[in-house]
């Protein structure tokens, strides 16, 4: 295996854990919101509770407030009644007068109070019915002259005044015991929820921190990991850049220095051929003739190898496109073999794009004399030329590209009607110096398709090939709709 | 009538050779000197003492000491030996040696062949070219 489907692999693996990790912090982090909605619904539901019973047991104090009241007033009454019955002033008189009236009104408040507790409706209307008797008697005792009436009378009218209070106080204290024992309740409910609101305040802040520590962890690890990616890529890139320098300083040194043996061994052989022809046996110019063919075809592949290296050159500029007017161009320099072998070629419109015009005129002239050379003999070559449109993720790779998944492609696909291959050299094709035939049958050097690869992968594309043995070959060219070009 | 000479910058001994043979073989009847750097041929440009009528140079960009690059330079901007034709005569077809040496005032740029048949031809044709076809400078 060689370097680069090991660092391929790596890296896939590594995006494979990246996404599991993405997938791993998204759950986290809806859990965790989750959590904390609920804890804070749930916090907030105890608050209500808790300041509801709070204000259930102020209401209690009010209600036995409103009791004691009613039970002073009933003194207050009873106080003015002995004044008047032992004076029998005017003074006292009015104040029995004014206090006794004020009752049905305490009572109709305290009713009111109560309202919301059945046992204490109850109460209240005796309370009531026993008030208001209470102040009719009252009444009655204020419209007789006290002074005028008998002393046995008198200790009558105070023992029954007496009997009266006594009868009031004890419905007010029966209340009062009620009031008391539901209050104790409300004070018992409303400690419980304090403690639970404690307890809850607690609980929530154990959950969210627990998340803001995991989720700092986990982001503290990924930015280790990232600054980790990033030196290693760093590192690749230089790599890179000195493999690339180094491939330039090969192509210079397989224009100059290879070629110039190659040249003296042509030159001095020809020059060997040229004077000593009558002296050389029949088998040595034969012998002589190799070396001159075999040096031709080294020549061949040296200038191949040359105008491939050309395109590691990274100084061109970007420029817009018309591959309409690339295509006539390629028509326009082959048109001679395009005439001689009636060739016809069909193109529908084709988009403009982002690239180096050179070298798009270089793929286009390479797979259309392609065309034109693996023709089946006797037939009219025939070529179309169309564009569809896909994204990137339905390019049928043989290495998945995730970053270019939903980038929108053009597929511009080239059909012959020639010769084909078999479907297993689909890729093989594209490899520089890889042959299907025998240089007897068909010259080359198995550099034109290697040349388009590289002009496509300059481009941010990608070419994929489709061939059955005599059905002809398809081409497809997937270039990216946007610029992606990063200078 | 003053001695005429065709002459010849060249490092490598074999292309010296085969240039002589292919004049030889095409028998054009001219003096041809030979230099193996720039500076050998420059020296000789210079020397007074020489009397002769330079009829074209063949020179070769890589050469050590002085290389052609640096030879067009100084021949182009000196008054009398700037009317020289010179003919770069180099293995290179990279764009930059051609343009760069145009730039210079190359009078032509030809890329070695790469068989003796074809230098022979391509001898053949600067000769029938700067003797026989062009006008010399006076």
């Amino acid at each position: 295996m060689d370097g680069y489907s090991i660092n391929k692999q790596i890296l896939m693996h590594s995006t494979l854990k990246e996404e599991q990790l993405s997938w791993a912090i998204r759950f986290l982090f809806a859990i965790s919101v989750f959590l904390i909605v609920i804890l804070s619904s749930s916090y907030h539901s105890i608050n209500q509770e808790l300041i509801y019973y709070s204000e259930r047991v102020d209401h209690s104090h009010e209600v036995l407030d409103k009791i004691s009241e009613i039970t002073i007033d009933t003194y207050v009454v009873t106080y003015y009644g002995r004044g008047y019955l032992i004076v029998g002033d005017s003074s006292n008189r009015r104040q029995l007068t004014y206090q006794a009236q004020k009752l049905p009104r305490r009572a109709e408040e305290l009713s009111a109070l109560v309202a919301d507790n059945s046992a204490q409706v109850f109460k209240v209307r005796a309370l009531t019915r026993a008030l208001a008797d209470y102040q009719s008697k009252v009444l009655r005792f204020v419209s007789t002259p006290p002074l005028a009436q008998a002393q046995l009378q008198r200790e009558t009218l105070i023992k029954n005044g007496t009997a009266s209070t006594q009868q009031i106080k004890a419905i007010l204290n029966d209340m009062a015991q009620i009031e008391h024992k539901l209050m104790n309740n409300r004070v018992k409910s409303r400690n419980n929820y304090k403690q639970q609101i404690l307890r809850f305040n607690w609980v929530i802040m154990g959950v969210a921190l627990a998340f803001l520590l995991s989720s700092f962890i986990l982001l503290e690890r990924e930015l280790k990991r990232n600054k980790l990616y990033k030196f290693e890529l760093e590192n690749k890139i230089e790599n890179l850049n000195r493999s690339n320098s180094e491939l330039e300083q090969f192509a210079y040194v397989a224009s100059h220095d290879l070629q110039e043996p190659l040249r003296k061994i042509r030159s001095f052989t020809d020059l060997l051929v040229a004077k000593s022809k009558s002296t050389l046996s029949q088998d040595a110019s034969l012998m002589l003739e190799k070396i001159e063919k075999s040096a031709v075809r080294m020549q061949l592949l040296i200038d191949d190898l040359l105008q491939f290296s050309r395109l590691i050159d990274t100084s061109l500029e970007v420029e817009t496109v018309d591959l309409n007017e690339i295509i006539d161009e390629v028509k326009r320099s082959l048109s001679e073999s395009i005439k001689e072998t009636a060739t016809e070629i069909r193109t529908s419109v084709l988009p403009v794009v982002s690239g180096y015009p050179s070298q798009l005129i270089q793929l286009f002239q390479n797979l259309i004399s392609n065309s034109i050379k693996y023709s089946k003999e006797g037939v009219a070559p025939t070529i179309d030329i169309f564009l569809t449109e896909v994204a990137g993720h339905e390019i049928p790779h043989t290495r998945p590209h995730p970053s270019t998944d939903e980038t929108p492609f053009y597929c511009i696909t080239l059909r012959d009607n020639g010769i084909g291959f078999k479907k297993e050299y689909a890729e093989k094709i594209f490899v520089i110096f890889q042959r299907l035939h025998s240089q007897e049958r068909f010259q080359g050097s198995g550099i034109g398709l290697a040349i388009c690869r590289k002009v496509i992968s300059n481009h941010n594309g990608y070419i994929l090939s489709e061939g059955a043995e005599g059905l002809g070959a398809k081409f497809y060219i997937y270039l990216p709709k946007e610029n992606l070009f990063t200078r | 009538m003053l001695n005429q000479y065709i002459l010849m910058a060249d490092d490598d001994a074999d292309d010296r050779f085969l240039v002589q043979a292919a004049f030889e073989d095409n028998k054009i009847d001219q003096k041809l000197l030979f230099f193996e750097d720039g500076e050998q041929l420059l020296d000789h440009l210079k020397d007074d003492n020489i009397k002769g009528i330079t009829r074209f140079i063949l020179l070769d960009l890589n050469m050590p000491k002085r290389d052609g690059r640096d030879v067009l330079r100084t021949l182009k901007a000196d008054k009398q030996l700037s009317t020289i034709p010179i003919i770069v005569f180099s293995t290179s077809k990279a764009p930059d040696d051609i343009n760069s040496s145009y730039k210079l005032g190359a009078n032509s740029y030809v890329v070695k062949p790469s068989s003796y048949e074809h230098l022979k031809e391509v001898i053949q044709k600067i000769s029938d070219f700067w003797l026989n076809t062009a006008m010399s400078p006076r």
